[in-house]
This record gives structure tokens, sequence and C-alpha cells, in this order.
């Protein structure tokens, strides 16, 4: 198993109604399963993971990368700085 | 190039633009394109509102390296660039009020300086994780913006 930290920002935050948490995943877990599985287990969230922008310790990641070990991963809605 | 200053910082506090230019100004400096974007209390283009204010939120460590991120490919389009300064201010902020700001210094003004604030201003939205929170007299809504960033950004 693999211990990662799940930060949320903006609407996903929201809706899943914390600012984070830390979860063990099975090890070679795909962004992709990731986010399968945190549409089943908050079914809040199951609609946010269509359109969600995810981070792997600080970078965007894409459906087929792997979740590292000890992995900060971030979820949030397209950005609107400025 | 990295003799040159690069300033790049979400911030609580007022933006202090003399301050800012003061840290990107060298001696050769001659020009300097600023762009600083502020909370609009009417709009009237599209749908047309009015807004009490604007509450921005961050991922502070992501935003300010990408922050860097966008200065070095301002600095890799225009080496003509001297100084850049980036800055987001969040919290909550009302109208009338500077919100970002970026400054781009060159020697002269027909260098790509301006194109390089713009530039800026323009990834800083697409690929800088932050969002605000309109907040007007029918309600609150997050705004989404609608940039995917692409492998490698």
């Amino acid at each position: 198993m693999n211990h990662i930290k799940l930060l949320f920002f903006a609407t996903i935050r929201d809706r899943a109604g914390t600012k984070s948490m830390e979860l063990d995943i099975p090890a070679d877990m795909t962004i992709q399963q990731l986010k399968e599985k945190l549409g089943v287990d908050y079914p809040n969230l199951k609609e946010s993971m269509k359109s969600v922008l995810i981070t792997i310790n600080r970078e965007y990641a894409f459906d087929e990368a792997v979740v590292p070990p000890n992995a900060e991963i971030a979820l949030f809605p397209p950005v609107s700085g400025g | 190039m990295s003799q040159f200053p690069t300033i790049y910082f979400i911030a609580e506090a007022e933006i202090d633009l003399n301050d800012l230019l003061a840290k990107i100004t060298l001696p050769s400096t001659g020009a300097t394109a600023i762009f600083t974007g502020m909370v609009r209390g009417v709009t009237s283009r599209g749908d047309a509102h009015e807004t009490e204010y604007l509450e921005y939120e961050s991922y502070i460590p992501m935003a300010e390296a990408k922050m860097k991120q966008v200065a070095d490919e301002i600095r890799v389009r225009w080496s003509s660039v001297e100084g850049i300064a980036i800055v987001q201010r969040i919290g909550k902020l009302y109208p009338k009020t500077p919100t970002v700001l970026i400054a781009c210094t060159a020697a002269h003004r027909d260098t790509g300086v301006f194109e390089a604030a713009r530039y800026g201003i323009d990834r800083l939205k697409e690929i800088v994780p932050i969002w605000k929170k309109e907040v007007g007299p029918d309600g609150q809504e997050w705004v989404e913006g609608d940039y995917i960033p692409k492998p490698g950004e």
C-alpha cells in the first residue's frame, strides 16, 4: 500500500467538505483509478471527477500516471487567477 | 540571464508597485510594461452583473513554482526582458482593488516588453493554481477557467 495526501481546492473542496485527507492506496494505482475510487467513496465528488485537474507533487498529472508513494495529490477545477 | 531579477509570490498584503519596480529596475532599464488586474464592480460585457467582492485562494507552493515557470517561459521568448515581477494577491478583494501584477522591464519599449507582460498574465490564467469566488447581490459562485494544462506544463 502507498500512503498519500490529498488536497482539495475551490469547488472540489466545497463538494468534498474538507481541505485535505490522507489515504492508503494500492501500489501502482493510476490517476484514472484514483479518480474512480474517489467517485465511489465520495459520491459528492463523482460528477467533479470528469473535469477535475490533478497534480502529483505540484506538477500536472494525467490519467495514466502512477501515483508514487507519499505523493501529495491535489484536485481542483480549471484555474481562474488574475 | 541569471543576473536579471525575477520576483514571484502569492501575497495577502496590498501589492506595492513602487517596491516591485525598484527591485526589477536595472541601470540599463528604460522601459517597464505593467499589467494589473482589478476587481470589476460592474460588469456589462456578456452576462451583466454586479460584484461585491472576490475571494481568492491558491495552492501556494505550486502557484509560486508555476509563476517561476511563467517567468522562465518569458525569458525564453524575449531575451530583451531584464526584470520580471509576477504577484497575485489572495483573500477577500473589493472593487477597484489590484488583484494581480505582471511587470517586465527592458532597455527600450520596442523590444517586446509589452508582449512579454501580456504573455505573463495569459499564462498565469492558464497554469497557475489560483481560484476566485465571486460574491454579489444574487449570491456567490466559483469562477472556473477553461484551460486544460498539457503534459509538461
